[in-house]
């Protein structure tokens, strides 16, 4: 069962919601105000999604705990009590928070729910494409400066530098990049 | 952009667009056309800084200058630096260029971004960082932002806890001595991953000693509900605008270790920000933007217009704070709530004869550095390449000379910081990677 926390500063407010969450087979762990220990409340019980007010302050927060920990961020799901569509197209465009409800009529809210989550997971993914991305690119970089070391001090062109590279790389057992930035990294302590 | 511009000019009248359109690398078509046509009849004394008043005049009056949006909303958060909006607004300085300004309370950083992306802000009091952290897609989806100018420098500040001064911390280094002799979670707020107050928490905790990120809990807390959180015991230290470390002194749960301008003189805080479709779409309201808000924030500046501005403020639609609470500190009255009382020259300015307003690439770029440096960045970003497509300088060129504003030569600027290191914008890859804290 997924474990959901709702914040919103009118508790009276979103009992209907909190109401036909449990209906549709949620388990709801926490429903709070914008509380003062939002941040440890989060991490201590650990929600599957968040069920927040689009206009609850604590929202910068939740954001927080989604930046400087992406592993252990959750969906944020957004709702907005005068069901303001701008509002909802404002929060699905940008920012780690998936999704956003409306006054949304109870049997929609498990769908809504469902697509928030893989929405948040997608942009998870995406995250972690482009920090691989960075890094091919930053291995790339490494090898190019080793190999121009090489050529310099050795006097070998381009492709005799590389697979220098590659064969010492093989006789060492460790990876291209691995061996190119010990490489960079020898060469600038010599020369200090 | 800049060669379809130049295609049917002369060799030498190209060169003189090329010193106006290199300042501006986000330069839109229209305003390209203009300074073609302009630059294609005058030559290289056309450049719009050198333009003859009546000249200037002429040119904006053919038509080219109305503004394509009358009515922009601008998002603001209950600070004191979020003055300049209030007064271009209220003392109807928006008028004056076309524009009717509507101030919009927002209560959070997040959905100031999310609204600025979506449209339903026209502009926004922002976090300088925030915008490069959105420019990137730290956190979010990537949106191209825009910065007009800078709205203010200095005025923030770190404040510490009763149990703290109990303890006899009264600075940094006797808070790094505590930190060592009991070990314990400490837990330091600030108010975006992004944004001005963690770079400012962060630098002034690592130049301690103190690994913001190893040695301490970093949460983010709204600005309004800091005092009360440090009341009930939920952190020891945190970082924010005014008014709300005055706020601790005046309740009484707190004391000011630091001033934001303690960590860096004159260090740019909160940035008048859109985005890059905005301005595309409508550079003249965008240019009557800076206009109103530049005009409102000379007008503040003036020491004896900040009385006034103090009343403004302070009332409930705005930062909703005592005006005593928001006066002090405003116009340079400090003190620290553990003795000390001090008249800062160094307090929170708005124009500063224009060298506020200006929006320097270099300090786009510093927290650029500042992000690389916590991690929040994996490699290094184009930094100078990221901040000439952010920071309007074009533009603002275009306002502040009309306004009869001084613009710096230089879009660099150099400054020292607290742990006597040098940034001035110069090799942004090895000033992020040397520091000895870090990610």
């Amino acid at each position: 069962m997924l474990k959901v926390m709702i914040v919103d500063s009118d508790l009276n407010r979103s009992k209907p919601l909190k109401q036909s969450l449990i209906d549709n087979g949620f388990e709801v762990i926490a429903h709070v105000g914008n509380d003062m220990a939002l941040d440890s409340k989060c991490r201590e019980l650990q929600p599957d999604v968040v069920i927040m007010d689009v206009d609850s302050p604590s929202r910068d927060t939740l954001e927080n705990i989604c930046v400087m920990s992406m592993y252990d961020a959750r969906p944020i799901v957004m709702f907005s009590h005068d069901g303001d569509k701008a509002k909802i197209k404002a929060a699905t465009q940008a920012g780690v928070s998936a999704y956003v409800v409306g006054t949304i009529p109870s049997e929609r809210l498990t769908p809504v729910i469902d697509a928030a989550i893989a929405r948040f997971e997608e942009f998870k993914n995406l995250r972690s494409e482009l920090s691989l991305a960075n890094t091919k690119l930053d291995e790339r970089k490494v090898i190019e400066r080793a190999k121009g070391l090489l050529m310099r001090q050795r006097n070998l062109d381009e492709d005799e530098a590389y697979s220098m590279l590659r064969s010492m790389a093989m006789q060492r057992k460790v990876k291209l990049a691995d061996l190119a930035s010990q490489l960079v990294e020898a060469a600038k302590m010599l020369i200090v | 952009m800049r060669d379809k511009n130049t295609t049917n000019v002369s060799q030498s009248e190209s060169k003189a667009i090329d010193m106006v359109t290199s300042v501006d690398s986000t330069n839109n078509s229209r305003r390209g056309f203009f300074k073609q046509a302009i630059a294609g009849a005058f030559g290289a004394a056309a450049m719009i800084n050198v333009m003859p008043e009546g000249l200037k005049n002429m040119a904006y009056a053919a038509g080219s200058d109305a503004p394509e949006i009358t009515e922009v909303k601008i998002g603001f958060i209950p600070l004191t630096d979020c003055a300049p909006i209030v007064v271009a607004a209220e003392m109807g300085f928006d008028k004056k260029y076309g524009i009717k300004i509507v101030p919009t309370k927002e209560a959070s950083w997040a959905a100031v971004r999310d609204k600025l992306i979506n449209g339903e802000l026209q502009g926004a009091h922002v976090l300088y960082g925030m915008m490069y952290g959105s420019q990137l897609g730290i956190g979010g989806q990537q949106k191209d932002m825009a910065v007009l100018m800078t709205l203010s420098n200095n005025g923030q500040g770190i404040t510490l806890s009763n149990q703290l001064k109990d303890k006899g911390v009264k600075d940094g280094k006797s808070l790094k001595r505590v930190m060592d002799n009991e070990n314990r979670d400490y837990t330091f707020a600030q108010t975006f991953p992004t944004g001005t107050h963690a770079m400012w928490l962060n630098y002034w905790l690592a130049a301690n000693g103190i690994d913001p990120v190893k040695d301490v809990k970093n949460i983010v807390v709204p600005p309004p509900q800091m005092v009360a959180n440090m009341r009930i015991g939920n952190m020891d230290g945190y970082c924010v605008g005014e008014p709300w470390n005055a706020r601790a002194i005046y309740d009484k749960v707190g004391f000011s270790v630091a001033t934001s301008q303690d960590i860096w003189v004159d260090h740019p805080e909160k940035v008048l920000g859109t985005t890059a479709d905005f301005v595309a779409k409508n550079p003249n309201t965008a240019r009557a933007m800076i206009m109103a808000v530049l005009e409102a924030s000379r007008y503040i500046d003036a020491t004896q217009n900040r009385a006034k501005v103090v009343d403004l403020i302070s009332s409930k639609s705005y930062v909703n704070a005592p005006k005593d609470v928001i006066g002090g500190r405003f116009v340079g009255d400090y003190e620290n709530g553990i003795g000390r009382k001090w008249k800062d020259p160094n307090y929170m300015k708005f124009f500063n004869d224009g060298a506020v307003s200006f929006p320097y690439l270099s300090d786009g770029m510093w927290f650029l550095t500042q992000h690389k440096r916590w991690g929040m960045l994996k490699s290094d970003p184009d930094y100078l390449g990221i901040a000439k497509k952010i920071n309007q300088i074009g533009l603002y060129t275009e306002a502040a000379t009309q306004l009869g504003v001084s613009v710096p030569k230089d879009p660099m600027r150099s400054s020292k910081l607290m742990d006597g290191i040098v940034w001035d914008g110069k090799n942004p890859a090895a000033y992020a990677a040397g520091f000895k804290i870090k990610v």
